[in-house]
């Protein structure tokens, strides 16, 4: 419709027009000398409901010359058109549709469902897509004895057939709906009658279908990504998955939307993203190590689809170690967690890969101050789909730059990383995935030691469909971590220390619906771990450094799972699950024997023990539950509640309170027992204004066992009798979760709060130190309050602006209570830990990301992201502590990034 | 294991300034600023007890001390009129006898084989009691050395332990020779009013500097093969520091220390090295070997060991490093003024009688001198940053 101002003297010079109405069909009053006929539209549109559909350039020869008064619209236009070759239709709502050359049939004639043969089979790719959205669909068979059927089917992509996940199939009279699942497929039970189904992606875009449901029946849609769109409800479908789900603590982030995010480098930061989650917090500005609901921060399992990342990280936490490219979302469970997941305590953080696209070869790239990335993904013959990427740092010319201007003493940091990705269909039934992926990092402060860390990690995935009601996937794969240093300082000093982790899984997973109402989910995984704790060799000729090595440790996790999802009834819906697992630690081993019941401290060995090759040294078992359920207060709002119990088998041994590269990684062994933890959770989830706003609140508390503190002047690497220097620790974590999310319209964001506490307190049986006399102390990540808000203003489709906040209160620390001198300087006395902390953490961010032009039939889609990190150049202090400067103690606040950081990425796509 | 503890922590020590500034400088970002927080509930007072006694009769001090808040200037807070005595196995009991306030001295020679303990009195009845203290035989230190490489000098020595001492304890003493920048052999007699030469007591060109370093430098011998500690380095001399102006001398204190003790110095130099940057390790609660009677759970600092401190003093000379460029930016400024102060009271009292100008060089007329040329003080008195004291132990 074309609407224009009229200027304010046409409208005065022709203030005698006037227009009466009519119920039945308006009438039209005035004069109208000689003016063009889109202002004669206008007028008439501006007095009357008739609104005109027109081409604006077709038009512009005609002019009006009439006078009217209580005409007909049909008369005036018959004579307007009168001799040309335009003709005129009116369709419903008033509307007016102007055509050149023939006559716009706006009702369809009579025949015109004819080209269907079988209405319910509507497998409509190829069909005329207006004829599917307006046919009516008649479903199954009709029985007087039926009120409810159930229509099910799968969900394509008209543009490339590939299965849409996560589509949202809805009624809009009662507001039932449904999820398209992984492989494209919904079900969806509706009382028998006729419908308007509606259909929507994640794009926000939607398609209908008309349906008489007389049975159960099938109907597959094919839905447009982005050219249908009737765009007057937007459904989000995180916000109706928020409510309908039985979990809570679980949310997902599409990699668009951390788009939206303020990066810290122009990089899109997978790991970054998930912070402005409620619950969800990091101790320092160098870390991506972060902490869910007051765990550590290897209590959280960290996935790239079935494979485990070990460390998350590129150059010490600047960077998430995934190309945002290379995945789909993410999504992280901080309770709620299903029984297929295991062996962290705290949380659960799936991305999802993607695959590539199946229509033609394409990539995308993006170029920033410090690193670039490529990737290239597309269809390989029919049947296989690929994604291939890699992304680099060149960090260093900044660096030889500054050599120039101060004295850097040779600091490097480089690191680079790689995916492939593929999918092949076998059949409809059978897909095959493998997903692999590669890291390096490598980073030296001085020209003598060097650092480096390797991500291995390699999968495949074999889904099955046996039938419509059970589908399998078997996968397999490695996960390898390894970490080295190299130290040239001096030829005799010349060492290589390394440690790494090796991890075999096998998993098998079975989904099966059983009825309408159950979905069971059941299988098997098993984890083999070997674990080389820490090597040393001496590294050249001439060095004389001994070569020792801590045992090579092994084990073995094997658990079995089944949960079921119960839709009781639209009131009630339950999920239950309980996951079985046995940790099984290997020989050979030697290890130090305490007398029972002594502490295990040097003073106390009494002998060694050695076991054979394969032999079990400890097993360790027990079960894990898993259940939470949800009441619909109506189809607005729901209460969930639900607890979750977790077991952990391997701990990162770090004494100091971010993941740093040196930490080390240990397995559960005799005296080391598995952490295991419970969560209890409630919350109110509700959608307001159409779904568009989101809010959510959960309260939790969390109990751990097992945890390990470190003793006063532990030692972490290569450390044969680690159990002397770890502390059996009690946690304990409650808080309360506020988020408020608006995800449509031109302005977006989200804002949450969270009141949360982290609570330590050594086991009251260690009798080799009780850290603060045995009482609690707060974690290390103990941060009561944390608010974040991030606001997206979407000027136009190719412009929009984001600005973010955070607030949060200062990390724990432990600050000298008093000093003394000794050995010739002053030093510092420290006694409670934690018992202090570091100012509160305040940032604001701002970002701009500019697209190029949408045309369709470009080489390449451009765009800039640019913005500023930390806008106020607040310096947050990241540690504050005491150092001897000539004898002298002085105190100093350290933070890492005081200064407005501008950034700049283009990015594009092809 | 501690042993290879020692060799990563030193190497993984970061450089963490280094990297820091990197960071730092590589996204534009501020770093370290000074900062006083305020800190509650501070714990004044705690005992602490610092020594190493020599059981072969090498004078030796035990400093008694109690610690003090953060922010307090004071230094050392000595505990005086403790009665300090060691008590052998066999019952013997060596007094220690306070010195100066908070320092006892240890002067005795005692037998090797037997076990001690160290008991502390205070003047306020607290009794403390260290654990049992076995004298180590220190081995020899091997040699004592230097090498001179681009970054200046490098000091290190040789060492090998046997079964009974593993684990070492270095410490040291610099000395130098400070140079002023002119070397001024006149000097203003105010009751004279006359400018007059120096007698050889009165020099302020010669000035000896001395520092007792503060590093804590551990090594454990087991890790190395035959227990052989090669090329330990004690001290880095940067090229062109003011150390090596002259003449240089270091004294290297070797001691053997027990195994228990080590958990004790390295959490007193994580403590105070490591602390702070990214990844610092927490920081530690310190002990010791010494509980008070009663109340074993009261905190003290300290761990005393018993012991033979091998010494080792080296010399370096500039002329044998050469080229070693020093300079101090601050006496660029230094001139010898060209204007004459004239032979008359009147002129040289108001030139040197302050003490602010010294007469510098005379000038010299046909009749002998007729006057000076003078040149600030600090340029010329070694005695404002040193001590004209020679050292007794001081050999040329």
């Amino acid at each position: 419709m074309k609407i224009h101002l009229l200027t304010f003297l046409f409208f005065i010079s022709f203030s005698a027009v006037s227009f009466s109405q009519n119920q039945d069909q308006p009438k039209i009053n005035g004069f109208f000398p000689g003016i063009s006929l889109e202002r004669f539209f206008e007028q008439v549109e501006e007095n009357t409901p008739y609104r005109f559909y027109y081409i604006e350039q077709k038009i512009s020869s005609i002019t009006v010359n009439l006078q009217a008064s209580d005409s007909k619209l049909s008369d005036l236009l018959d004579a307007v058109f009168q001799g040309t070759d335009f003709h005129y239709s009116f369709g419903a709502d008033n509307a007016v549709f102007i055509s050149k050359g023939k006559k716009l049939q706006v009702s369809l004639s009579d025949d015109f469902f004819s080209n269907v043969g079988n209405a319910g089979s509507g497998s409509s790719g190829q069909v005329d897509d207006a004829f599917v959205r307006n046919n009516r669909f008649i479903i199954g068979q009709s029985s007087p004895d039926k009120k409810t059927a159930i229509l099910s089917g799968t969900i394509s992509s008209l543009e490339n057939q590939e299965i849409i996940t996560g589509a949202i199939v809805f009624e809009k009279i009662d507001f039932t709906r449904t999820i398209s699942d992984r492989e494209g497929k919904y079900s969806i039970e509706l009382p028998v009658g006729r419908h308007t189904i509606y259909i929507q992606n994640l794009g926000g875009y939607i398609e209908q279908r008309l349906i008489d449901l007389r049975g159960d029946g099938v109907l597959d849609m094919a839905i447009g990504e982005s050219i249908y769109s009737l765009s007057e409800v937007v459904v989000n479908s995180g916000s109706i998955n928020q409510i309908s789900r039985p979990e809570m603590g679980v949310q997902t982030l599409t990699v668009s939307e951390m788009r939206k995010l303020p990066a810290i480098l122009g990089e899109v930061d997978v790991l970054k993203g998930i912070l402005v989650l409620p619950g969800v917090n990091t101790v320092g500005e160098a870390s991506v190590g972060f902490n869910v609901r007051g765990g550590a921060s290897d209590q959280n399992l960290v996935l790239f689809e079935n494979s485990t990342l070990f460390n998350p990280s590129h150059l010490f936490g600047f960077f998430s170690a995934i190309n945002a490219d290379m995945i789909e979302s993410v999504e992280l469970m901080k309770a709620g967690i299903p029984a297929n997941y295991g062996g962290r305590l705290s949380s659960v953080l799936q991305m999802k890969p993607k695959f590539g696209r199946t229509d033609k070869i394409g990539g995308s790239g993006g170029i920033g101050l410090l690193t670039s990335r490529l990737s290239l993904e597309g269809p390989i013959g029919e049947k296989t789909t690929f994604i291939a990427g890699g992304r680099t740092t060149y960090s260093d010319w900044v660096l030889d730059y500054l050599e120039d201007n101060a004295d850097f003493n040779a600091s490097r940091a480089s690191f680079y990383d790689l995916n492939l990705n593929v999918r092949h269909k076998f059949s409809e039934k059978d897909i095959l995935e493998f997903t692999g992926y590669y890291s390096q990092d490598q980073f030296q402060f001085d020209p003598d030691t060097v650092y480096s860390y390797q991500n291995q990690n390699y999968a495949l995935k074999w889904t099955h469909y046996f039938n419509d009601q059970l589908e399998a996937s078997f996968s397999a794969g490695k996960d390898k971590y390894d970490f080295q240093i190299l130290g040239e300082d001096n030829p005799l000093n010349s060492y290589e220390f390394g440690f790494g982790l090796d991890q075999n899984f096998v998993k098998a997973e079975f989904r099966q619906e059983k009825g309408f109402r159950h979905v069971l989910k059941y299988g098997v995984h098993l984890n083999q771990i070997t674990l080389n704790p820490g090597l040393i060799t001496p590294y050249g000729a001439e060095s004389i450094v001994i070569r020792d090595e801590v045992e090579q440790e092994s084990a073995l996790e094997t658990s079995i799972f089944i949960s079921d999802e119960f839709e009781i009834n639209d009131k009630w819906f339950v999920s239950g699950g309980i996951r079985y697992n046995l940790y099984n630690y290997f020989g050979p081993q030697t290890t130090f024997v305490y007398p029972e019941g002594q502490p295990t401290t040097n003073e106390n060995v009494i002998g060694e023990k050695t076991s054979e090759d394969g032999e079990i040294i400890k097993t360790y078992h027990g079960p894990e539950f898993r259940f939470s359920g949800r009441y619909s207060l109506n189809n607005q709002s729901s209460i969930k509640a639900g607890v979750n119990s977790m077991r952990q088998n391997m701990h990162l041994l770090s004494n100091s309170s971010v993941i740093s590269p040196t930490d080390t990684w240990k397995l559960s062994d005799e005296f080391i027992a598995p952490q295991t933890g419970i969560q209890y959770s409630l919350g109110y989830f509700r959608n307001m204004a159409q779904n568009q706003l989101e809010f959510s609140t959960e309260v939790y508390y969390r109990s751990m066992r097992n945890l390990l503190d470190y003793r006063s002047g532990a030692t972490i690497i290569l450390n044969d009798d680690v159990e002397q220097d770890v502390l059996n620790t009690n946690g304990k974590a409650y808080g309360v979760e506020f988020f408020l999310k608006k995800s449509a319209g031109k302005l977006n964001g989200s804002v949450s709060y969270t009141y949360a506490r982290s609570l330590y307190q050594t086991n009251s049986s260690e009798q080799k130190e009780q850290i603060n006399e045995g009482t609690e102390y707060p974690s290390n990540f103990d941060q009561p309050h944390h608010a974040v808000l991030v606001m997206n203003y979407e000027v136009s489709k190719r412009f929009n602006a984001t600005f973010s906040g955070n607030y949060s209160t200062g990390r724990p620390i432990t600050l000298p209570v008093s000093k003394f001198v000794y050995a010739g300087s002053e030093r510092v006395y420290y006694s409670d830990r934690n018992a202090q902390r570091v100012p509160d953490y305040f940032r604001l961010d701002f970002s701009i990301n500019l697209e190029g032009n949408h045309k369709v039939n470009k080489l390449a889609h451009s765009s800039w992201s640019m913005g500023i990190y930390n806008v106020l150049g607040r310096s947050n202090p990241y540690s504050i502590y005491y150092t001897p400067e000539e004898g002298v103690l002085r105190g100093y606040q350290l933070s890492i990034f005081a200064e407005p950081i501008p950034f700049i990425t283009y990015n594009f796509r092809f | 294991m501690l042993i290879e503890e020692n060799l990563i922590s030193g190497r993984i020590k970061m450089k963490r300034h280094g990297f820091i500034f990197a960071l730092l400088v590589l996204f534009t970002m501020g770093c370290r600023e000074p900062f006083e927080p305020e800190i509650e509930n501070q714990e004044a007072g705690v005992l602490v007890v610092e020594g190493y006694l020599d059981s072969e009769g090498l004078k030796s001090e035990l400093k008694l001390s109690v610690t003090t808040n953060v922010s307090d200037t004071v230094k050392f807070a000595p505990v005086k009129r403790a009665i300090i005595s060691l008590i052998s196995e066999g019952g013997s009991i060596f007094p220690l006898v306070e010195d100066k306030e908070g320092v006892y001295y240890f002067e005795q020679n005692i037998d090797e084989n037997q076990e001690y303990k160290l008991e502390i009195l205070l003047a306020n009845g607290e009794k403390y009691v260290s654990g049992i203290l076995k004298p180590i035989i220190t081995p020899q230190i091997q040699e004592a050395g230097y090498v001179r490489d681009e970054q200046g000098i490098e000091v290190f020595v040789n060492t090998q332990g046997d079964e009974n001492a593993d684990d070492f304890l270095w410490t040291f003493e610099e000395t130098w020779i400070f140079l002023p920048r002119f070397k001024v052999t006149y000097i203003y007699k105010p009751e004279l009013r006359d400018v007059v030469p120096m007698k050889e007591e009165e020099r302020i060109d010669l000035c000896y500097t001395s520092e007792v370093n503060s590093d804590i430098l551990l090594e454990t011998s087991s890790r190395f093969e035959e227990q052989v500690v090669f090329r330990k380095t004690i001290t880095e001399i940067p090229e062109g520091d003011e150390r090596l102006m002259e003449r240089y001398s270091i004294l290297i204190s070797q001691k053997a220390i027990p195994q228990e003790s080590l958990e004790f110095w390295e959490t007193l130099k994580k403590n105070t090295d490591d602390i702070g940057s990214i990844f610092s390790p927490l920081p530690s609660v310190i002990g010791g070997n010494f509980k008070l009677e009663g109340n074993p759970d009261k905190p003290v600092i300290g761990f005393v060991s018993l012991g033979i401190v091998r010494q080792e003093r080296i010399y370096i000379d500039r002329m044998d490093i050469l080229p070693w460029d020093y300079n101090d930016p601050e006496f660029d400024d230094c001139f010898i003024s060209p204007d004459t102060v004239f032979l008359n009271p009147a002129q040289l009292q108001a030139a040197f009688a302050s003490g602010a100008l010294l007469p510098a060089r005379s000038v010299p007329g046909p009749m002998g001198p007729i006057g000076y040329y003078s040149t600030p003080r600090r340029c010329a008195d070694c005695t404002l940053y040193a001590d004209r004291k020679r050292p007794e132990f001081w050999e040329d």
